[in-house]
């Protein structure tokens, strides 16, 4: 089925989602950005472009660079915004022949429907680039406070660029969307959109199946931009402060102000003092200039302190005024608040917020993103993905089988999707040993009773034979439903025997949680226990080899080699009883440098090089664990 | 005894029915079954490739930061050498540049070259001024900050002054 795009057509950045495999997925466009510029322009060379290549000529070309068009879709020209907005606007307007609004870019004039369709379809086209498929349909977002000929403009945009417009939706619905706060029942929402160059605010009422728009308020002229010209021009009076130069008309100056303010200002979201550093900034007769200067988070905010309070007021107004001026709501009627836009990052504004409604703001969802994500998430309704979506679980426990020492070895990890299926292969722990025992435990712990047992079962008629060498191999598999199917194959006779437990994923919430509090609460105690005996199982195995190696040898080695490993072997018995791991390590590495010996006296003394030094890993790379409590092991 | 019979024939006319309706509700789940599970394979190929391809993506452009950050760097010591009345310190200066050039180039980042006189390219430049020039109008008059490309991707366009032409 094609799929339908979801498009934040935002004043000064756009940028689109699909829904893909049940999530909503961010689409970058083609220069490889997860937002694109809302601006199209008619360049010098008489190039049409749009997004980042229209806003790289932008300064050179003012008449010919159109942005803010969303500013004036759908309105009059004798509408008192845009007769504001003509005022700033470096491009020309006129009144259409309907009394709409007509822009000049190069020799023509545009309506901004035109206009609007010339980003839509720069977005439509990458998309396309990007997935390698054709797509006709699209869900657009506009502001809540939209009316009806903007709502409509905006989608005859989207019919010009060669979409069918399946949905216009509101910013805020879609950000709630994104936050699935949808589901809720009757619940207040704040949408807090502190944009690149507009502020909104939108007052939204959760029913059943319905988003309701209650209030919006804001200020279209108050944005992230605002912000970085504070900080620039905070920069230049500090620099004419410290070396009396205005570096104000200096156009690289400027440049490089401009990056390290815009790059400060992301910093210290995050970080509470920032150094802006730039060397040679400058000069003048005594030489080149630096500029070094700390900014810190309360420097920041002390300078933007104004739009903080003000974004503040105009969210109570819009919350407490009575209709239609607002929501006629108290400030604690509110239930959730979203956070929309880059410049909610800033901690301060996050603060003001949560101080305003005594809660915390929903703000996980990257900012710039979150209406586009709604967006996407609103087009895969339509589209069916998110309806008819097949749930999936998921083992909310790792799943093991116990091996040599009591030690869980992990065969499905949890967070694991089901349907699912591992196998792998084990081997015996002594040698003649015909049967193994299956113990099949479900927790996070490494040691298998510390974890919740599932089931267990044995596999015998296993042909004797030395330790290592039978080939089990142990398949976990758990249907749909959570059924775990536990089945254990001797290789060699081909020997079956399984067991089927039904209630593998059926674990309450409350015993899921336990295990896994649990399984953190020992965290460094049983790492330390697993430890100690996975070098007691490498003593066991060294000592096995070497007593292996010493009998099939019989008398061809020397007397002096031969004692030599028999004390070792000795020694390494006693002490790997005892509990400290360092002793064992250190009497294994012994043993096993003494064994080389042998080996080495082996390949000296025969003519044809020997096969038995391939004994050690005789599954060829396959990985092989002894399994633990067999019938014939003394292991618990 | 034929009542019987005929109850017995109706009986079995609706059993078969009942067995028409339950194979036909059958069918139709296994076909939507199916479907379901091909679109589910399907979905998950498309995934594995697509994921595929992100990764690589992010190991061809998972220093881009890192990258864009050093840059900055290395207009300083632009500035520096350009500004430097220190012969020795110049020369210094100007080997720990290519020094750092040269790394940064084994990392796939790639200056962009511009002429003066050429034309406009957006793609690669960004306009940050317009000045009188010896150059036609609209073509390229001064470079005032180098740009970047990495493993094809502009990472900092070179910013460019744009020649108004002679003034005359």
């Amino acid at each position: 089925m094609a799929k339908i795009l979801g498009i934040d057509l935002g004043t000064t950045n756009s940028a689109m989602a699909i829904m893909e495999g049940g999530e909503p997925r961010v689409l970058e466009n083609q220069e490889g950005n997860r937002t694109t510029p809302s601006i199209v322009a008619f360049s010098k060379s008489g190039e049409r472009l749009a997004g980042l290549l229209a806003k790289r000529q932008a300064v050179v070309n003012p008449k010919n660079t159109i942005f803010s068009v969303k500013r004036l879709i759908g309105r009059k020209f004798s509408d008192p915004e845009v007769q504001r907005d003509k005022q700033w606007l470096p491009y020309d307007l006129k009144e259409s022949s309907q009394g709409g609004v007509e822009i000049k870019m190069g020799e023509k004039w545009y309506t901004a429907e035109e206009i609007s369709a010339m980003i839509l379809q720069k977005l439509k086209l990458d998309a396309e680039a990007k997935l390698g498929e054709k797509i006709d349909e699209a869900v657009i977002t506009v502001p809540a406070y939209f009316d009806d000929s903007q709502r409509q403009a905006t989608k005859t945009a989207g019919e010009i660029a060669g979409f069918k417009v399946r949905r216009i939706i509101n910013e805020p619905t879609a950000a709630a969307l994104a936050y699935g706060l949808n589901r809720k029942k009757n619940e207040q929402i704040v949408v807090y959109d502190f944009g690149g160059g507009t502020f909104d605010i939108s007052i939204l009422e959760v029913g059943d199946d319905t988003v309701e728009v209650k209030a919006t308020g804001g200020d279209t002229h108050l944005g992230g931009d605002d912000f970085d010209k504070r900080i620039i021009e905070y920069l230049v009076q500090e620099y004419k402060k410290q070396d009396g130069i205005d570096i104000s008309k200096d156009s690289l100056a400027l440049q490089r102000l401009r990056e390290a303010a815009e790059r400060a200002k992301h910093e210290l979201s995050t970080a509470l003092e920032t150094e802006i550093n730039l060397p040679y900034i400058t000069s003048d007769a005594s030489g080149p200039k630096h500029f070094v200067i700390k900014l810190t988070r309360a420097k920041l905010e002390d300078l933007v302190s104004d739009f903080i309070t003000r974004s503040i007021d105009l969210v109570r107004e819009a919350v407490t005024n009575l209709s239609p001026k607002g929501a006629g709501m108290k400030l604690e009627d509110i239930d959730e608040v979203v956070l929309v836009g880059g410049q909610t990052r800033m901690p301060a504004i996050q603060e003001a917020v949560k101080k305003l409604f005594g809660k915390e703001a929903h703000k996980g969802i990257n900012p710039d993103e979150v209406v586009a994500i709604g967006a996407g998430i609103q087009a895969g309704v339509l589209q069916g993905d998110v309806k008819d979506i097949l749930l999936l679980d998921v083992t909310p426990l790792t799943l093991s089988i116990e091996t040599l020492g009591g030690v869980a070895t992990p065969m499905i990890q949890k967070n694991t999707t089901v349907p699912t299926s591992k196998s792998q292969v084990f081997s015996t722990a002594a040698d003649s040993q015909t049967s193994v025992e299956i113990h099949i435990g479900q927790g996070e712990r490494p040691m298998m009773a510390d974890n919740k047992t599932l089931g267990r079962f044995i596999l015998d008629g296993i042909p004797p034979s030395p330790r290592g060498i039978p080939q089990i191999e142990v398949t976990f598999d758990i249907d749909a439903n959570g059924i775990l199917n536990v089945s254990a194959k001797d290789k060699a006779s081909g020997k079956t025997q399984s067991v089927r437990i039904e209630a593998s994923t059926s674990l309450s919430k409350d015993e899921v949680e336990k295990l896994k509090k649990e399984a953190e609460m020992y965290a460094a105690d049983d790492q330390k226990k697993k430890e100690m005996i996975e070098v007691k199982n490498q003593a066991e195995s060294a000592v096995y080899l070497a007593e292996k190696s010493l009998r099939d040898a019989g008398d061809k080695i020397p007397a002096d080699i031969k004692t030599g490993v028999e004390q070792k072997i000795a020694r390494l018995k006693e002490v790997k009883e005892g509990t400290d791991v360092q002793v064992i390590q250190t009497a294994t590495q012994e043993l096993s440098q003494e064994l080389q010996k042998v080996g080495q006296f082996m390949y000296n003394n025969t003519n044809q090089p020997s096969q038995e030094g391939g004994e050690k890993n005789p599954e060829g790379g396959e990985e092989q664990h002894d399994t633990g409590s067999d019938s014939n092991s003394t292991s618990s | 005894m034929e009542e019987d019979i005929k109850n017995n024939k109706q009986e079995e006319e609706k059993s078969e029915e009942k067995n028409g309706n339950e194979l036909e509700l059958c069918m139709k789940k296994c076909d939507e079954y199916l479907d379901g599970w091909k679109r589910a394979k399907a979905d998950f190929l498309n995934y594995k490739k697509e994921e595929g391809e992100r990764i690589s993506e992010l190991i061809k452009f998972g220093n881009e930061s890192i990258m864009s950050d050093l840059i900055t760097v290395l207009d300083s010591f632009n500035l520096g050498i350009s500004l430097s009345n220190d012969e020795t310190a110049k020369k210094g200066m100007m080997l720990i540049k290519v020094q750092m050039e040269d790394i940064l180039k084994r990392y796939g980042l790639e200056k962009i070259s511009v002429e003066h006189g050429g034309s406009f390219d957006p793609k690669m430049q960004e306009a940050v001024d317009e000045i009188v020039s010896e150059y036609p109008e609209g073509s390229v008059a001064e470079e005032i900050e180098k740009g970047y490309v990495l493993n094809g991707k502009v990472i900092r366009p070179i910013k460019v002054k744009l020649s108004k032409g002679n003034g005359g």
